[in-house]
């Protein structure tokens, strides 16, 4: 029964793809040059929560004394897989997401079909939404519009209990958490929101903002941050500039990627190289350039920073 | 693209489908090519070029110098060398030609015996293309970044004008005076762009961030605007809310279906909105370089099966996945900034020009002809030459 059914399916998926398959996928889009093969960049599958925990590992907790749990920049994931908007989609809320292909349709559904050409439709959660369920939580940092950080909800819920230990906060914090972890992907709550929705009072959201879960956006409205990150900021911008420095001074602007990785860092540099050039990679503030000796990093000029 | 073939000569697949399978491999191979030559004729950088839609055949430019010419695309030679000639100008000695730069000419959308043209001179003239002498002249108070006329009406002549004023104007052309002043936004207005599914829907783009939606038949304001964060009020700072870009919005493009509208900013990107709800799409083409202080002219392709877009990005034009948001390819051949640039559909030729005054065409790659096959040809040539 079951090897009938597999070759049911198979047979349909094959007369279906016929149909739907895309012209794009006749010709090679992209002409590729054959460089070195990069073992990170190498993944063609999308999986982005194995690439956040590569990230995460790249971050120096020591440098705060963990105290902090450890933050990946939305753009450092641009850097090790090619779709933007796949990685976008994966990431942000899933209210933008259309599935365009049937591809990405028979990946969320199977569809078994009977033997009189009846159809069960079974459909199975997208393993990628991780804001939906709740694993990644998102912070904008306040240098950029567009930066925006991801730290893992279990970090972050015992890294801000931890600091919050042995203080009188400790209550509201918890609470704050409980209500903010399972459902909400805000980034920012407006005074509504928190005295409606969440029921706090206003000494509570004084509690939060003096605890640093929260920061003053406006008037009556407050970003979700993550407490003691000021620090980790200022060594973020500081360490950015320097590596971009790095790139620029070399000769003709440009640097190989593996060269780069090999360079000591200046005591400006305090995180790891790889996790900068993640960064600036992902940002586009070098050009990456394919080559046969490896990925070369060339300085775009016109940067503000 | 002999399954393409195949398919289509047995009826698996529907006609179209091989069309736009030529059509993409086509624009997937463009290339300058040294057999295709446009006319130098600008002294100053080319702002702005447009294709008449009925043949194909004629592009109109516009400069820098206020100088206006109509080239002819069509190569009837018979050799495969072949320079685009300009037919007629609007040089520096006629006694009507715009006295700045002119900023974007658009050919009557029905017929190609007249043409509009907007100047930074702040007028706006309508030209007769065999006389080429102004039918009519528009003055408004400040500079005119854009005009553009509807390529479906039948209904109305409306040509929606954006200047340094916040008002959107609308110029009929049967009577000849402005009839409508559409108003919301509160900057200069950089692009103006009709819809090409609908004859009443127009969008507006302004350096005040925002994107307006307006139905001219409606008297009161805007439809929507876009707002790059879908109504999710939390994404940014309040002042940046409900806007379309971070910085000064200055490129709107339809797509030839009218169901999609491109925007770009001078936040180095560029975004994809649904024209019917204003939601924007999310997909994200990366850092799309944009300097420009004026409005930026790019264009998406037409008849192929995944649509590119091209836009002038620096000194070279940069070609993406419309909805994939991938780079393609990078042309480069422009020698400054480049302007403009308008797609053909009929050949899928991409014509762009800049302030160095070229105005390059890139051509699909065509397939060589293999020496094998050239030497027998030849040789059964020159047989039946000594038969007879």
């Amino acid at each position: 029964m079951r090897k009938q059914l597999n070759k049911e399916v198979a047979v349909f998926k094959s007369r279906m793809n016929r149909k739907r398959a895309l012209i794009a996928d006749t010709f090679c889009l992209t002409k590729r040059r054959r460089c070195a093969a990069d073992s990170v960049t190498g993944e063609s599958q999308a999986d982005i929560r194995s690439s956040l925990q590569y990230l995460v590992t790249l971050f120096s907790r020591k440098l705060f004394n963990d105290s902090l749990p450890p933050v990946v920049l939305k753009h450092q994931l641009y850097s090790l897989h090619n779709d933007k908007t796949s990685v976008d989609k994966q990431v942000v809320r899933s209210d933008c997401n259309k599935c365009s292909t049937w591809d990405s349709v028979q990946s969320h559904f199977i569809i078994i079909t009977l033997m009189h050409s009846e159809a069960l439709v079974f459909s199975f959660p997208r393993q990628n939404e991780l804001r939906e369920t709740g694993e990644l939580l998102m912070f904008q940092l306040g240098f950029d519009s567009e930066a925006f950080a991801l730290v893992f909800a279990e970090d972050y819920r015992a890294k801000v209990l931890q600091g919050e230990a042995g203080r009188g906060t400790l209550g509201t914090v918890e609470k704050f958490l409980t209500k903010l972890i399972p459902s909400c992907s805000d980034l920012s709550f407006n005074k509504e929101k928190m005295l409606k929705e969440f029921l706090f009072t206003d000494s509570e959201i004084t509690q939060l903002v003096k605890s640093g879960v929260l920061t003053v956006r406006d008037a009556g409205s407050w970003w979700l941050s993550i407490p003691n990150s000021g620090k980790f900021i200022k060594y973020f911008i500081k360490g950015r500039k320097a590596v971009l420095g790095m790139v620029k001074k070399s000769k003709y602007g440009e640097i190989l990627q593996t060269e780069l990785e090999g360079r000591r860092t200046t005591s400006q540099v305090k995180f790891q190289m790889k996790y900068h050039i993640h960064d600036i990679i992902g940002a586009e503030l070098v050009e990456c350039i394919q080559t046969t000796s490896g990925t070369l990093l060339r300085y775009v000029d016109g940067n503000v920073n | 693209m002999l399954s393409f073939l195949y398919a289509r000569q047995s009826g698996l697949d529907d006609p179209v489908r091989l069309r736009r399978a030529e059509s993409t491999r086509r624009v997937l191979s463009l290339e300058l090519n040294h057999n295709r030559d446009v006319d130098r004729i600008h002294g100053n950088g080319i702002n702005t070029l447009d294709i008449e839609v009925i043949d194909g055949r004629y592009m109109l430019s516009g400069g820098s110098d206020g100088v206006i010419v109509i080239y002819d695309l069509e190569n009837n030679s018979k050799k495969p060398q072949y320079t685009c000639k300009a037919i007629c100008t609007v040089g520096r000695s006629s006694r009507h030609v715009h006295k700045f730069s002119v900023e974007t000419v658009q050919w009557y959308p029905h017929d190609t015996g007249m043409f509009v043209s907007s100047s930074f001179d702040k007028t706006m003239k309508v030209w007769d293309t065999e006389t080429l002498k102004p039918a009519e002249e528009f003055q408004f108070d400040g500079n005119v970044y854009c005009h553009h006329m509807s390529p479906v009406a039948r209904k109305h002549s409306l040509v929606a004008v954006g200047t340094k004023d916040p008002k959107v104007q609308l110029c009929d052309l049967k009577s000849g005076s402005r009839i409508h002043i559409l108003q919301g936004h509160r900057g200069e207005i950089l692009s103006v762009r009709w819809s090409p599914r609908y004859d009443h829907i127009l969008a507006t783009a302004s350096t005040d961030s925002r994107v307006h939606i307006w139905d001219v038949r409606r008297a009161s304001g805007s439809l929507f605007t876009l707002d790059q964060h879908n109504g999710d009020k939390s994404k940014t700072s309040s002042e940046a809310v409900n806007t379309a870009h971070n910085g000064r919005v200055n490129g709107l493009c339809f797509t030839a279906d009218g169901l999609h509208l491109l925007t770009t900013g001078t936040d180095d990107r560029m975004r994809l909105w649904n024209s019917a709800t204003g939601e924007n799409t999310l997909v994200n083409y990366g850092k799309v370089v944009n300097e420009s202080r004026k409005g930026l002219k790019f264009t998406v392709s037409r008849g192929c099966s995944p649509e590119f877009v091209f836009v002038p990005c620096g000194s070279s034009v940069a070609v993406y996945g419309l909805h994939s948001g991938e780079l393609i390819t990078m042309l480069r051949g422009h020698y400054n900034n480049v302007d403009c640039c308008e797609f053909h559909p009929d050949y899928q030729e991409l014509y762009s020009g800049g302030k160095d005054c070229n105005i390059l065409a890139w051509v699909p790659v065509l397939r060589q002809p293999d020496i094998e096959d050239e030497e027998t040809n030849s040789k059964r040539v020159k047989q039946s030459e000594t038969f007879f």
